[in-house]
């Protein structure tokens, strides 16, 4: 898990602090050089066709993609929590009415919502970020469930009321603590799939607009340009896989841990 | 070639941990030979590693029928097993494949050494040969259509199916229910007479094995404590570990040790009716508990006995505000005590309750302190708590710093008495112990229940016993009332109970429990 973590924290850390430090930002156009290959004086990785640095435009796309993908992930979290806490909680038919919503909402076609959120709202990188969030939720809500309900059955749950803890108390202090490690470990689980979906969305020219990029973008765009250019596909790419593949390394690993400490 | 199974100078390793060491033990065709001792004395290790059914590493020597066993590949080992050895486990729903009928089990064992597929006829048979009715019915029926005793006697059908000469049954009836163990135990015994079998039996209950074995051997922390015929073992341990492993392990025959003198009475249950709605979309309700009374003396112990699903947690739940009631009333010192939702901090610290499962009855991301305090923050608020914690601790015979622990790092004994030191920190007149011992070791079990009787002493506790086992309660409660089919069937003291046995279900409760 250690290594996989600091992966991410360094790419995470170099997207958000090397920007300002770039003679050039991701917008502006250098009409001196235009579409200039690798290592051109001043450009590290040259420019596109419009003359923007695409160092600067590869971080910033990083940094785009990571910051929907956080704060995607993090609604999911708070939504999904909620309801499948309080579904499970309850139980009986406010759970059967919570969770046949989330069997609704599940068999909307996900591209759809999307494309209907945009048209109707205009496109904005908020929306984005709801959409987003919008699809991940229910599969929390439907783990957070699981776990409530079998932790609800345990004796100690019966303990707390013998001790006369209040229902909201016990809800608080035993069964959202122990819930916690699960929605965590699916939370970093969660985290590549919206980096997926976000540069999914960007590709397909629904997600993050121009002059604004995402890794998405840069790899739509890239691309294009791939027979001439291939780093100009390889560099956002891998700096996708990466991402994705440590963090999901990384909430593997502390599933895995979180399950051994159950034992 | 030598018949028999010889184990020389058995040792197991698990890693670089030595778990049996130094084993010697012989069975003869035809013989019942028994392996208990205390759980993590290494019993089921040794009888299973030399068959390669353990995560352990035999060393010495294991000869059957004339072939060492130990340092044989997996492969060949397989084959040993197939042809001369017949398995019965202890849990009788996961040793069985869900999705297979009894028909699938049964010829899936029956071929597993080549031999030919059985015809229905022959399967009937065997299923005859174990007692379980209506055979030709049960053929095509899944697992989880049988009870835990039908899984037990098909599970035991088909480790005879392909005519094994050994059978190696570990703990075959420690999951069932008590009424059902000494009948499963008589079956399997009898079955080994009659078709000349050797059976090594792995138990932990002595009480349970000393008619059926006809040899014991005792372990301690594996290595042998003694060894030697049955009865012998059973009644007249020579060794101080088999001493106390006999008086923990209470009977019916043994004599009635004395208890506290009771009060006034406190707690009084009417006419209780308990019932749930029936599973699934299916109407129709369960009725759990009908009409129930009950009373309970100061200082005195009231023993719940009866079967699984006979209603005795249900009730016990009702009684202590943790567990719905239709209707009845339950009564404190006169007063009626309000249902479930409206029971508040005075009605909760009255009655506090102790579980079956240590382990689970404690929040596993709290510590120690934190766990025994809860009820203290909820219904008797007061100052210095943590040294409240820590002499509570001192009470249940565990030590001051264990407050800042987990539950994990505990044993099972040392959990239950932190759930002990829970239930006394609210300082109530009245404890709830529901199969309080029965998942403990027998030797923790024992001192669990002295644990008990010293609180009822020193604080003048009234205690609701509730348990399956008859001869514990006989040993600990001054009343036993019997559940059966959610009705107290008889509720007498246990001198008469035992004397003069009333209803059809003591009856048999006490023949199984002899």
């Amino acid at each position: 898990m250690k290594p996989a973590l600091f992966l991410v924290a360094l790419i995470a850390l170099v997207a958000l602090l090397v920007p300002p430090l770039l003679p050039y930002d991701h917008i502006s156009i250098d009409w001196d050089s235009v579409r200039v290959g690798l290592f051109s004086d001043g450009h590290l990785l040259g420019t596109d066709d419009l003359g923007r640095d695409r160092l600067a435009r590869l971080l910033v796309g990083t940094r785009v993609t990571l910051s929907v993908a956080l704060a995607a992930a993090l609604v999911a979290l708070v939504i999904g929590v909620a309801w499948g806490a309080i579904a499970g909680w309850v139980g009986g038919r406010v759970d059967e009415a919570m969770m046949r919503i989330v069997d609704g909402l599940y068999a909307l076609p996900f591209m759809f919502v999307v494309i209907l959120l945009m048209v109707v709202f205009g496109r904005s990188i908020l929306l984005v970020f709801l959409g987003i969030g919008f699809v991940e939720w229910l599969t929390m809500a439907r783990v957070v469930r699981g776990q409530v309900i079998a932790l609800k059955q345990r004796p100690f749950i019966l303990a707390a009321e013998a001790a006369g803890s209040p229902a909201r108390a016990t809800l608080w202090r035993h069964i959202l603590p122990n819930v916690a490690g699960v929605a965590v470990a699916y939370l970093m689980l969660t985290v590549p799939h919206v980096v997926m979906i976000e540069s999914f969305l960007s590709f397909l020219g629904l997600g993050v607009q121009e002059p604004l990029t995402s890794l998405g973008i840069l790899v739509n765009e890239g691309a294009e340009e791939m027979d001439m250019n291939p780093a100009a596909l390889l560099l956002p790419g891998g700096v996708l896989v990466l991402l994705i593949a440590s963090l999901t390394v990384a909430g593997e690993r502390f599933r895995d841990r979180l399950a051994d400490a159950a034992k | 070639m030598s018949e028999g199974y010889a184990v020389r100078n058995l040792g197991v390793r698990i890693g670089d941990q030595l778990i049996v060491d130094d084993v010697s033990f012989t069975l003869a065709p035809g013989e019942v030979f028994a392996l208990a001792g205390a759980s993590g004395a290494g019993k089921s290790m040794s009888a299973m590693t030399p068959f390669g059914l353990s995560a352990g590493v035999a060393s010495g020597s294991a000869m059957l029928d004339g072939i060492e066993l130990v340092g044989l590949s997996e492969h060949e080992l397989s084959r040993i097993r197939a042809e001369k050895i017949g398995f019965v486990f202890q849990q009788p729903l996961t040793a069985l494949t869900p999705h297979r009928t009894v028909r699938q089990h049964l010829q899936e064992a029956a071929m597993q050494a080549g031999g030919a597929k059985p015809d229905k006829a022959a399967m009937v048979v065997m299923l005859e040969a174990v007692g379980l009715s209506r055979p030709d019915e049960r053929l095509a029926q899944y697992p989880h259509r049988l009870s835990g005793g039908e899984r037990q006697r098909v599970l035991i059908a088909a480790a005879l199916a392909h005519g094994p000469r050994y059978l190696v049954a570990d703990e075959p009836v420690s999951a069932l229910d008590a009424a059902l163990r000494g009948e499963i135990m008589a079956l399997l015994v009898r079955l080994c007479r009659e078709r000349g079998m050797a059976m090594l039996l792995v138990s932990h209950d002595l009480a349970g094995i000393e008619h059926h074995a006809d040899r014991l051997l005792l372990l301690e922390s594996g290595r042998v404590a003694e060894a030697g015929p049955a009865p012998q073992i059973a009644t007249l341990p020579a060794t101080d570990y088999g001493k106390r492993l006999m008086a923990a392990t209470p009977r019916l025959t043994e004599p009635l040790p004395s208890l506290p003198e009771t009060g006034e009475v406190l707690l009084e249950v009417e006419a209780a009716h308990i019932h749930f709605p029936k599973p699934g979309w299916r109407r129709g309700r369960i009725d759990a508990v009908v009409d129930a009374s009950l009373t309970l003396a100061k200082g005195e112990t009231l023993a719940l006995v009866g079967g699984s699903g006979s209603g005795k947690s249900t009730l016990g739940r009702a009684i202590a505000g943790l567990g719905p009631m239709a209707s009845g009333i339950v009564r404190w010192q006169g007063e009626t005590l309000p249902p479930r939702q409206r029971r508040n901090a005075g009605h909760r610290r009255l009655i506090q309750p102790v579980f079956q499962d240590p382990l689970a009855s404690l929040d596993p991301r709290w510590n120690v302190a934190d766990i025994i305090l809860e009820p203290v923050r909820w219904l008797v608020p007061e100052d210095d708590q943590h040294e409240r914690a820590k002499d509570l601790l001192e009470e249940v015979g565990l030590p001051r710093d264990f407050a800042s622990r987990k539950p994990a790092s505990l044993s099972g004994g040392q959990a239950q008495r932190v759930a002990i030191a829970r239930a006394l920190s609210a300082d109530p007149e009245m404890l709830l112990l529901d199969e309080a011992t029965s998942a403990l070791d027998p030797l923790v079990a024992d001192g669990v229940v002295a644990l008990f009787g010293r609180l009822q002493r020193e604080r003048g506790l009234s205690l609701l016993f509730i348990t399956h086992d008859l001869a514990l309660a006989r040993r600990a409660a001054h009343r036993i009332a019997v559940m059966e089919a959610g009705r107290i069937v008889e509720c007498a003291a246990r001198e008469e109970l035992f004397a003069n046995p009333q209803a059809e279900a003591t009856r048999r409760l006490i023949a199984a429990s002899g």
